[in-house]
């Protein structure tokens, strides 16, 4: 299989969707699922067939390479099974919405320049692909209108930013080395000096930290994610962020190599340190504010930020196990966070575009499947054990602690607190509790929407129980990166400094739950009851008001809130507000009479003749 | 089947155990309170009795729930070495265990949630606050220790302390170890941190809606998380033990000194709370995990 192939599929693919809407949404429906699962069976069959082409009539001379390795082969993957994920979602979803033709055009289009980027092998073609999934994304964010407009203005300005930090750093490897081709630099950059590696670092740092959501760059993505359409989101939050990690292995590991990327400085102001604690503080602050939230998309959105903290924490520590868990995390958020996204979807869906925590509730009765759903969600999200995103906290977690590192290992640990207590929040406030009458009627989530929750429910599990799956694959690409292999099972990791077997956990677990539920069984056989016989005091339940959601942690709110506002959005916001006010400071300069500009002249060739006259210069 | 054996023995020692320290607390809290008190089996008929009795459920997540509470409790004991027996220890460590001590709370949290009652959820809303509390200064407890012998297996650390002493003897462990009897009563929901349950205002918390084997379990679940909370501080401070019997011994030991604090002490708010725990605890862990660092 080609890959030019897999790109031509992607790419045609989403035009052809385009097209097959003029005839009917039914085909289009069609085309836009066979397409993105298409995609999914190419990529799974390249799988070991490490291939590269060189096409030397290129742009501007330049060659253009297309290859795949592990890295990209992992990456690829992960993008076509949520992209189809997601599409088979959409289908019910934005059914009765406006604009769906342009919709699908889009999400598909975003997510051939995802496979475009992950395959590219120069600078080059990684800008290209780039480009067009950050104009993609914009379009998608601002797909709803309204409060959606001002959220994808802010993405894209720093979007901006950020392809201008990546094309002066890519302007500047060519300069010194005449060459844009990514394995071509990583044999030359070894070779360079620590400051000008130290500048690269940071013009790419700014450039995929932006896209990254990485602390200080982070304040586009909460308005961004909690407004786009939420099929969309979970693309957004689950891979298309994860890109900007994508471009930071490749810019670290790839093209500096490790030995550079882990030297450059000393002890605690090295660039690998300093990025460690970046991570660190990109856990904390994010994952309590996603506490005081009351949107749920707007609570997984600050989510979606912290939990890249955990994957540059893995990935800057620079051991074997740290880039692992780092990268591990990568699948297991997509997985997780895409599902819950999923969920909140479904939920908007069927409650007409409700996502205020506070007035929901009661709805597990109404929405099983679902609930099942954002419980596993949640439990990979915190990392309870048996889902993956436990077993990527444990190697990040365990090589901080092995190598050193306990304050950075506590911000992580503490991180997991935060998430419990909001993803409570978000669990209790919409399926648990009592059910308002107003959504006494309410029906399932569509077949077409249980689906995608299912499959995702499935991936944590099997990846949480037996973890070997993607760590063999994982283990590849550090090897690949000139890092220690691991010693790994299909059920854990074996290492001299302690261990972890899933598969005993699993055991432990699962037997002790059976037997108890025996015992449970052994005991007298309970009355079902329903929301309304309750313990109230001896009085009647009060209709609607026998419900505690609102304000859910507000002690704790009451202690913290004041220490947590998002001061780097304040800084930006008053940094574009003085932008602004200096525009129009130099407009009235500019008054549209010809009187003031003949003034102004006459003034400047005053002042020039007094210049003269008294300094001689000229 | 040795390891069967085992698993056997510590989940009975620890029932008998845990169940034992409820009732001797009720005998030792009506003594001090000058009154005769129930008999010290009273928590064993108790729940011997629930297990006939009828009782009322929400729904399938109300039992489910429970079981998983349950669950979480056992497994997180299984963990745990109790004198030379560690029948997991090999699994995963210290770092497991701190994850698995969420899935008790997390369970009973979805159980009562889905009571459907303000109690509950204010009660649960007040355990997550409360255990958010705690967790900073057992975190850096936990890294503490985790540095100082350099190992993340538990049953290591027991078998060098065995060798070199108890921890308290090190000075950046004495700081830890008293940080963590400091935090102790509000793991195991003693006095002055009653406010999960606060009978007098809401109506026991979480347990509003229990009655029958409903209660019989969250009482067993209340008494392993009595147990695991001792437990962990005996074999982290107090250097574990050779034999159960001197294990349990010093669990005695530390329960009694706890349940003359809860005793004579008055409830917090959740806010006062939170702000002791974040005070004195987290300062003292914090000072020794950085003696831990330097040192180490």
């Amino acid at each position: 299989m080609n890959l030019q192939i897999i790109l031509a599929i992607a790419f045609g693919g989403a035009l052809l969707t385009y097209l097959a809407s003029k005839i009917s949404e039914k085909t289009r429906d069609v085309i836009a699922v066979v397409i993105s699962l298409s995609l999914v069976v190419c990529i799974a069959f390249l799988y070991n067939h490490p291939v590269s082409y060189r096409f030397n009539t290129g742009f501007l001379n330049f060659p253009l390479i297309l290859r795949l390795n592990t890295l990209s082969w992992f990456f690829a993957m992960t993008i076509a099974i949520v992209g189809s994920l997601a599409v088979i979602f959409s289908l019910s979803y934005i059914k009765e919405k406006e604009r769906t033709d342009f919709y699908y055009l889009m999400i598909l289009l975003v997510n051939a320049s995802m496979i475009g980027i992950v395959l590219s092998g120069d600078l080059i073609m990684f800008y290209i692909f780039w480009e067009i999934m950050s104009w993609g994304t914009f379009l998608l964010i601002s797909y709803n209108r309204g409060p959606a407009l001002p959220a994808g203005m802010k993405y894209i300005v720093m979007s901006i930013a950020g392809s201008v930090a990546m094309l002066i750093g890519m302007l500047s490897l060519y300069s010194r080395y005449s060459t844009f081709t990514i394995e071509e630099l990583s044999n030359i950059l070894s070779s360079a000096s620590n400051g000008f590696v130290l500048f690269i670092f940071i013009l790419f740092f700014i450039a995929f930290g932006i896209k990254n959501a990485v602390w200080p760059f982070h304040t586009w993505l909460p308005p961004a994610h909690s407004e786009a359409p939420s099929p969309f989101s979970a693309i957004l939050s689950g891979i298309l962020v994860r890109m900007g990690m994508y471009g930071f292995l490749v810019i670290f590991l790839v093209i500096a190599g490790v030995d550079l990327f882990l030297n450059l400085g000393k002890g605690l102001i090295s660039f690998n340190y300093i990025l460690a604690w970046i991570g660190a503080i990109n856990i904390l602050i994010p994952t309590f504010i996603a506490m005081l939230q009351n949107d749920s998309k707007r609570l997984l959105a600050w989510h979606g930020v912290g939990q890249g903290g955990y994957m540059v924490i893995g990935i800057a520590v620079g051991s074997s196990l740290g880039v692992a868990g780092g990268i591990f995390h990568i699948i297991n958020h997509t997985s997780y966070i895409a599902l819950l996204f999923l969920v909140v979807g479904a939920i908007e869906y069927r409650t007409r575009g409700v996502r205020d925590l506070n007035s929901l509730g009661g709805l597990i009765k109404k929405m099983p499947v679902t609930f099942i759903g954002a419980l596993i969600g949640a439990c990979g999200l915190i990392g309870i054990p048996l889902t993956n995103g436990f077993v990527s906290k444990w190697l990040i977690y365990k090589t901080l602690i092995l190598d050193n590192y306990p304050f950075l290992a506590f911000a992580a640990l503490l991180g997991t607190w935060g998430t419990i207590l909001s993803l409570f929040k978000f669990l209790h406030n919409i399926f648990l509790g009592q059910l308002p009458e107003k959504y006494h009627a309410i029906k399932r989530a569509p077949f077409s929407m249980q689906l995608p929750i299912i499959t995702l429910s499935m991936i944590i599990l099997i990846f949480g129980i037996l973890p070997g799956i993607p760590l063999k694959v994982i283990n590849e690409i550090i090897m690949s990166a000139g890092l220690e292999s691991l010693d790994i099972s299909l059920w854990g990791i074996t290492s001299e400094t302690g261990m972890l077997n899933t598969v005993n956990i699993f055991a432990a677990i699962s037997v002790t739950a059976i037997i108890i539920w025996l015992l449970f069984k052994a005991g007298r056989e309970e009355i079902k009851t329903g929301q309304d016989d309750n313990y109230a005091a001896g009085f009647g339940i009060p209709k609607e008001k026998y419900h505690y959601t609102i304000e859910f942690y507000n002690p704790l709110n009451r202690m913290i809130s004041r220490y947590l506002r998002d001061f780097v959005d304040d800084f930006y916001q008053k940094l574009a507000q003085s932008i602004k006010n200096l525009g129009s400071g130099i407009r009235r300069i500019y008054a549209g009479d010809i009187g003031y500009y003949i003034m102004y002249i006459i003034m400047f060739l005053a002042l020039l003749i007094f210049i003269q006259i008294n300094w001689e210069i000229w | 089947m040795d390891i069967v054996f085992e698993i056997m023995i510590i989940i009975l020692s620890a029932l008998i155990i845990g169940l034992f320290f409820l009732g001797l607390s009720r005998k030792i809290m009506a003594r001090i309170h000058w009154r005769y008190g129930p008999p010290i089996a009273q928590p064993f008929i108790d729940i011997i009795k629930l297990f006939s009795q009828t009782s009322t459920s929400h729904g399938t997540l109300f039992n489910l729930g429970i079981i998983f509470s349950l669950t979480g409790s056992v497994v997180v004991l299984l963990f745990l070495p109790l004198g030379k027996m560690c029948p997991l220890s090999e699994s995963g460590g210290l770092l497991v265990i701190i994850y698995l001590m969420l899935i008790s709370p997390l369970g009973l949290a979805l159980s009562a949630g889905d009571a459907a009652n303000p109690n509950a959820s204010i009660g649960i809303s007040r355990k997550f606050l409360l255990a958010m509390g705690y967790e900073v200064p057992l975190l850096l407890i936990f890294l503490a220790v985790m540095t100082y012998y350099n190992t993340i297996s538990i049953a290591e650390i027991v078998n060098i302390q065995l060798l070199t002493g108890w921890s308290f003897q090190h000075l950046p462990l004495l700081l830890s170890g008293i940080a963590y009897a400091l935090i102790l009563p509000a793991i195991i929901g003693f006095r002055p941190f009653e406010m999960i349950q606060a009978p007098q205002e809401i109506a026991s918390g979480p347990m509003a809606e229990y009655g029958g084997k409903f209660l019989a379990f969250t009482t067993i679940q209340h008494a392993f998380n009595v147990f695991i909370g001792i437990s962990l501080f005996t074999n982290l401070f107090l250097g574990g033990a050779g034999n159960p019997g001197y294990f349990f011994l010093k669990m005695l030991i530390v329960f009694i000194l706890f349940l003359f604090v809860n005793a004579v002490t008055p409830r917090f708010r959740i806010e006062q709370a939170i702000r002791y725990l974040w005070r004195w605890p987290a300062l003292l862990a914090f000072v020794g995990l950085i003696i831990a660092v330097i040192t180490g």
